[in-house]
C-alpha cells in the first residue's frame, strides 16, 4: 500500500500502520505524537485530494 | 460505587455548619437525614470474601519504615511505578513527599530528591516470620510481585538502575512465572541475593541507606541503597478474624478460614463459602478461581429453587423505522466537568442542530445517569426520533447501556452510535479548549453521517444445547462434572481408561493430611450414583464439529462408535508424572518417584520398614532448559512424604536437596514441622547437581553442603525423585475445539488473570493439571470453577443472540471464490450445499464475530459488515472534509 | 489547512488500539489533536479503498492501527 502510494506521487509519511494492545496507553501517546510530526513536517496534502470544481 | 458522608467528622451533622457538598453538588444527591439502617437479607448461601489487609511493617525497627523516607513498601511502590501514581511512574526517591510541597522543611527535603541508582527489596516482611511478627506462612505473591516491580522499575528508568531482591527461597510456581524470573535474571540483570539483611542505617546527609548482610558465602558485606522495597505480606485483619468467630466458621492460626482439600470453598458452617485470601493467601487467577468456584458451591445447594425470583423486565414493541427518513437526536454528555470543563459542550451543541437530519440535539451534565436516560426515552417519543448520537465518553463501557435505552424506548438498539470526546478528546487535550471543542464539533459530524446510515439490525436467537460433555474423569473434571449436574444439567464424562480417578489414584495423602483414596472414592461413588451423569469409561474422541450450544462428536466408547450432541465442553485432561532419566532412576528399585513412594505408602509395604536413610532430590525434570516450569506440587508432596517417614521411625534420616523450597501459603507451617522433626533440608545449585551411585548395599548421593560449602556423602536405601509433572500435549484435542497450547504443551486459558477456568473459544472450558501443575484443592476449585463459568452460559439458555453487527453476505453477487472460508479465523463462512444458492458462501451468524476481514477480502464486494458497512466508514471519511 | 493543524484520519481497531486510545485518555495522558478517529470492529476491516478515499477527501495523513 505505501508503495503504490508512493508510485502515485504521496509521501510514505502519510500512511502508517502499527500495533498497538489496549493496556500500551503511552505507545499510543507516543505513535500519535510521532506520526503527527512526520506528518507536520510534509504539509498539507495536496497530491490525491479532490478538487472541487 | 458511591460516597458517602463519615459522620463522625462532617460538620453539618456534628455542629450544623458548613453544608458545601449540598450547595456544589450538581445533581441534588446529598441528604443529610440518612441515617444508618440495619438492612435483613433473606439467603440461601453466603460467599464470604474479605479480602485481606496489606502487612504494616511500621512495627519492625530493624527496617525503620517508620523513620526513614526512603524505605517504602511494595504497596507503595506499585504507585510509584503507576503512571497515574504520584510521581506520574518516574522512579524517584523521597516518593512519600508531595511533588510541589508547600511546608518548608519539605522543600528543603525535596532538594535531596533524585532518581534512585540502586534499589533494594526484601522479602518475606511480615511473611515467614514468627520472630518479629505471628505470620508464620508464606504470602504467596510477594515474590512474584517483587520481580514484577524490580523488572517494571528497570523498564522506566533504564539500564543505570540497579535492582537486587534479598530473598530466602524464590518462589514462583505460578503459570508463566518461573519463565518471567529467568528472564529477570538474564534479560534485565536483576541482582538475587540469597540473604535476610539484618538492619537498615540512613545516612542523614544524603538520605541513602547503608545496609549489613551475609552472603551466600558467609561473607559479611556491606552496600549502600537509594532506596529499599519492603515486600510486605498478607495479613487477615482482626475485624475479620472476630466475624468469623461471630457467625461461627473455623479459621485457621493465621487467620484464614479452614477448608477441606476436597471442598476447597466451603467453610466449616454449612451453606458459607468463602473465596480469595481469605481463603489462603493467593494471586489474582487463583483468587478469581476461589470466587468463581464459590458461586458454583453456593449454586449447587440452591438449585432447587433457581429462577423462583427472577423479574422480568416488560418488553418494548420495537417500531418499525425502515424506509423513513433519519431523524437524529445528539445528546452530548458534559461528564460533570470531565467533558465541560475543557470542551464548549454548548457550542457543540448548537453545531449538532445544524447538522443533515439532525432534529434535535441536547446537553446533559451525565447523559449516563438514570434520569438522563428516563429523559432521552421521552425525547425520542416526543419527537419521534430514530436515530441516536451520543458524544460522550467510550463505548467500550457505556453503548450497552445507552443501547438498552434505546431499546426501552422502542428502537432498535443498532440505530444508536456513539462517540468519543472525553477519553480521546477532552482528557487529552485539557490546554487546547479550541482545538478540543472543534475536533468534538467533528467528531459529533462524523458520527451523525454514521448513523444516518445506520439500519435496524436483527439477532439471532442461538439454540443452546444444555447437555456438556467433560473430557477427563480426574480430580478436576469429576468436580466439574459433579457439580453441572447437581444443579441439574445432563452431564457425560468422557474417560480414556477404564477408571476414574486419574493421577489422584496414585497419591496418598493432602497436604492437609486427608486419606486422598477415601475421599476419590466418595467423590466417584456421588458421580456414578448421579443419574444426571453419564460416564464413558474406555473412550476416546474422534471428531467435533459445531460451536458453542451446538457442538457434535463422535467417540469411540470399548470400540463402538456413539454420536454426543452437546452444548459446552470443559476439557479436563491433566497432566502426568514425568519418568526421569537422570540420577539413575530405573535401575535400582530402591529409587523411585514420589508417586513410587505415595504408592508405597498405599500399601503399607514393609519396604518402608527397613528404611533408614531416605533422601529426596527436588525439581527432577522441572525448571530445566527442556521444561522451563515449576512443576508446584513436588516441594510440598517431598515435605509431606518426609514428615510420614519420621512421622512413621523418627529415627530415620531423610534429607531434602532442594533448589528452593516452594512451600507457599500455609505449607510454609509443613515445612518449618519438618525441619522441627529434623529432617535435614540441603541446597543445590544447577551447575553442582547431586550425583547418585548405586551400589549393593547402598545408594550414595553426594551433594555439595550449602553452608559449609563442602562436599557430602549421604547414604540411603530410599531415593525419592519430585520428578516433574508434564502436560499431555493433546495436540488433536486442542485442534479439535480450536484453544491453544502453550511452548510447553499446557492449554492456554482466556485471561492469565481473569479468565483462568475458560477458552477464548466460547463453550470451551479448562481445569486440572492440563492448564497448569497444580495439587489436588486447587484442581478441585478449577474445575467448580469452570462448571461455574459454564452454567453462566446455561442461564442464558432462553435469551443467547448472536451479535447484530456481524457479515452477511449478498448472492446474488458472491462469486463462489472461496477467499472468505480461507481467511476467516473463526471458520464463520462456508458453501451453501442446497437451494437456490448452493454453492455460493453463506456466514454463520453465530460464529461470525464480526471482525470484517472477509468484507475487506471479497473481490467481489458481496460482503457487508452490518452496523460498520462500508459506505458507513465512508462516509464519516467524507464527513471529515466538510468545511466547518 | 495550515501547517499547524493538519488532520490524521485513523482507522483504530476496537479492541486493541481504541482501548488504548481509551486509556490514554483516563491516565491524562496529551497528544496532538491531529487524529479523528473512526472505530473499525477489527484491522481486518480495513480496506486500501478507505484509505484512498481519506487521502482524496483531504486527510493530510492515515492511520491504521490494530
Amino acid at each position: 500500500m505505501g508503495n503504490l502510494l508512493e508510485h502515485m506521487g504521496v509521501e510514505k509519511d502519510r500512511i502508517h500502520f502499527s500495533w498497538i494492545s489496549s493496556a500500551e496507553a503511552t505507545k499510543f501517546v507516543d505513535v500519535v505524537k510521532e506520526i503527527s510530526d512526520k506528518v507536520r513536517a510534509l504539509g498539507p496534502n495536496t497530491k490525491l485530494k479532490k478538487i472541487y470544481s | 460505587m458511591k460516597y458517602c458522608i463519615d459522620p463522625s467528622i462532617c460538620l453539618k451533622l456534628l455542629k450544623d455548619k458548613c453544608g458545601t457538598c449540598e450547595e456544589v453538588c450538581p445533581t441534588n444527591a446529598i441528604d443529610y437525614s440518612q441515617t444508618e439502617t440495619e438492612l435483613t437479607i433473606q439467603a440461601g448461601s453466603v460467599i464470604f470474601a474479605p479480602g485481606f489487609k496489606p502487612f504494616d511493617p511500621s512495627r519492625f525497627d530493624n527496617y525503620q519504615y517508620a523513620n526513614y523516607a526512603n524505605v517504602v513498601t511494595s504497596m507503595e511502590f506499585e504507585r510509584i511505578l503507576s503512571a497515574t501514581g504520584p510521581t506520574g511512574g518516574h522512579v524517584t526517591t523521597l516518593p512519600k513527599l508531595p511533588a510541589k510541597p508547600k511546608k518548608k522543611a519539605d522543600k528543603l527535603l525535596a532538594e535531596k530528591r533524585k532518581d534512585p541508582k540502586k534499589i533494594a527489596w526484601f522479602q518475606c516482611v511480615g511473611s515467614r516470620d514468627i520472630n518479629k511478627c505471628d505470620n508464620a506462612y508464606c504470602s504467596s505473591v510477594c515474590c512474584m510481585y517483587a520481580v514484577k516491580e524490580a523488572v517494571i522499575a528497570k523498564e522506566h528508568a533504564g539500564d543505570d538502575l540497579e535492582c537486587s531482591i534479598f530473598f530466602m527461597d524464590m518462589r514462583t510456581p505460578g503459570k508463566e512465572f518461573e519463565k518471567y524470573y529467568e528472564n529477570a535474571k538474564s534479560s534485565y540483570g536483576i541482582n538475587f541475593i540469597r540473604s535476610r539483611v539484618h538492619s537498615v542505617t540512613e545516612d542523614p546527609d544524603s538520605l541513602d541507606l547503608n545496609i549489613n548482610y551475609v552472603d551466600e558465602f558467609g561473607q559479611m558485606v556491606s552496600d549502600t541503597y537509594d532506596m529499599i522495597v519492603l515486600s510486605i505480606g498478607l495479613e487477615i485483619p482482626d475485624e475479620t478474624r472476630e466475624f468469623a468467630k461471630k457467625i461461627g466458621i473455623d479459621i485457621s492460626e493465621g487467620g484464614f478460614a479452614k477448608t477441606s482439600s476436597f471442598e476447597p470453598v466451603s467453610t466449616s458452617r454449612d451453606g458459607i463459602h468463602v473465596a480469595g485470601v481469605f481463603n489462603s493467601p493467593k494471586d489474582i487467577p487463583e483468587s478469581v478461581l476461589d470466587a468463581n468456584a464459590a458461586a458454583s458451591a453456593a449454586g449447587d445447594s440452591l438449585s432447587h429453587v433457581r429462577d423462583t425470583l427472577t423479574q422480568v423486565p416488560e418488553k418494548v414493541e420495537e417500531i418499525n423505522v425502515v424506509g423513513e427518513r433519519p431523524r437524529i437526536g445528539v445528546f452530548i454528555c458534559d461528564c460533570g466537568s470531565n467533558i465541560k470543563g475543557v470542551v464548549d459542550c454548548e457550542a457543540v451543541t448548537e453545531y449538532a442542530k445544524s447538522l443533515p437530519y439532525v432534529d434535535f440535539a441536547y446537553e446533559s451534565m451525565f447523559a449516563c445517569s438514570q434520569d438522563a436516560q428516563d429523559k432521552m426515552v421521552e425525547y425520542i417519543k416526543e419527537k419521534n426520533l430514530n436515530r441516536i448520537v451520543v458524544a460522550a465518553c467510550t463505548p467500550k463501557t457505556h453503548e450497552p447501556l445507552f443501547q438498552e435505552t434505546l431499546s426501552n424506548s422502542g428502537l432498535n438498539k443498532y440505530l444508536f452510535e456513539m462517540t468519543n470526546i472525553r477519553n480521546h478528546n477532552s482528557w487529552v487535550h485539557k490546554n487546547n479548549p479550541d482545538i478540543a471543542t472543534q475536533k468534538a464539533k467533528d467528531l459529533v459530524r462524523m458520527a451523525v453521517a454514521k448513523s444516518a446510515l445506520a439500519e435496524p439490525l436483527a439477532e439471532e436467537k442461538i439454540n443452546l444445547n444444555d447437555t456438556i460433555m467433560v473430557v477427563g474423569g480426574g480430580i478436576a473434571g469429576l468436580s466439574a462434572a459433579k457439580s453441572l449436574a447437581m444443579q441439574g444439567y445432563e452431564t457425560h464424562i468422557i474417560e480414556k481408561k477404564d477408571i476414574l480417578g486419574g493421577e489422584a489414584r496414585k497419591i496418598y495423602k493432602t497436604a492437609q493430611g486427608e486419606s486422598v483414596q477415601d475421599e476419590l472414592d466418595k467423590l466417584i461413588d456421588s458421580v456414578i450414583t448421579n443419574d444426571n451423569i453419564k460416564v464413558h469409561l474406555n473412550t476416546t474422541l474422534d471428531s467435533v464439529d459445531g460451536f458453542v450450544g451446538n457442538f457434535r462428536s463422535t467417540l469411540t466408547e470399548n470400540g463402538q462408535p456413539i454420536e454426543l450432541e452437546y452444548g459446552a465442553a470443559v476439557l479436563a485432561t491433566g497432566a502426568k508424572g514425568y519418568e526421569p532419566t537422570e540420577y539413575g532412576y530405573g535401575s535400582d528399585d530402591r529409587i523411585m518417584t514420589s508417586l513410587g513412594l505415595d504408592a508405597l505408602f498405599v500399601e503399607s509395604s514393609e519396604k518402608l520398614d527397613a528404611v533408614k536413610s531416605a533422601v529426596f532430590i527436588q525439581c527432577v525434570g522441572s525448571r530445566e532448559p527442556d521444561r522451563p516450569y515449576c512443576s508446584r506440587v513436588c516441594c510440598t508432596h517431598s515435605i509431606d512424604n518426609a514428615i510420614e517417614l519420621k512421622e512413621r521411625n523418627p529415627e530415620t534420616d531423610v534429607y531434602i536437596l532442594y533448589r528452593d523450597i516452594r512451600a507457599y501459603g500455609e505449607r510454609e507451617l509443613l515445612y518449618k514441622k519438618a525441619r522441627e522433626l529434623g529432617v535435614i533440608f540441603i541446597r543445590y545449585s544447577t551447575d553442582d547437581k547431586p550425583v547418585v551411585q548405586v551400589e549393593k548395599e547402598t545408594l550414595t548421593i553426594k551433594v555439595t553442603d550449602h553452608v559449609l560449602g563442602k562436599p557430602l556423602e549421604i547414604e540411603a536405601d530410599l531415593l525419592t525423585l519430585a520428578s516433574a509433572l508434564i502436560p499431555r500435549r493433546d495436540e488433536q484435542l486442542a485442534n479439535f475445539f480450536k484453544v491453544p497450547l502453550n511452548d510447553e504443551g499446557f492449554f492456554v486459558e482466556k485471561h492469565a488473570k481473569l479468565g483462568p477456568a475458560e477458552f477464548a473459544t466460547d463453550g470451551v472450558y479448562v481445569c486440572g493439571s492440563g492448564h497448569y501443575p497444580k495439587p489436588l484443592n486447587e484442581a478441585v476449585t478449577q474445575g467448580r470453577a469452570s462448571a461455574s463459568r459454564l452454567l453462566t452460559l446455561l442461564a442464558k439458555k432462553d435469551s443467547l443472540f448472536t451479535s447484530g453487527t456481524i457479515a452477511t453476505i449478498d448472492f446474488e453477487n458472491c462469486c463462489s471464490c472461496g477467499v472468505c472460508i480461507s481467511i476467516c479465523p473463526y471458520s464463520a463462512p462456508d458453501f451453501q450445499n442446497e437451494g437456490r444458492f448452493a454453492g455460493k458462501a453463506d456466514i454463520n451468524p453465530v460464529l461470525c464475530k464480526g471482525c470484517g476481514l472477509c468484507v475487506a477480502s471479497c473481490r467481489s464486494g458481496a460482503i457487508h459488515l452490518r452496523g460498520f458497512d462500508t459506505n458507513q466508514i465512508l462516509t464519516q471519511i467524507f464527513a471529515l472534509d466538510e468545511v466547518v | 489547512m495550515s501547517e499547524n493543524n493538519v488532520k490524521i484520519v485513523s482507522f483504530l481497531c476496537n479492541w486493541c488500539s481504541y482501548g488504548a486510545a481509551d486509556l490514554a485518555g483516563v491516565s491524562r495522558l496529551e497528544y496532538p489533536a491531529d487524529i479523528r478517529v473512526i472505530r473499525i470492529p477489527c484491522s481486518g476491516r480495513m480496506s486500501p479503498k478507505f484509505i484512498l478515499s481519506a487521502l482524496r477527501e483531504g486527510a493530510d495523513a492515515v492511520w491504521v492501527s490494530g
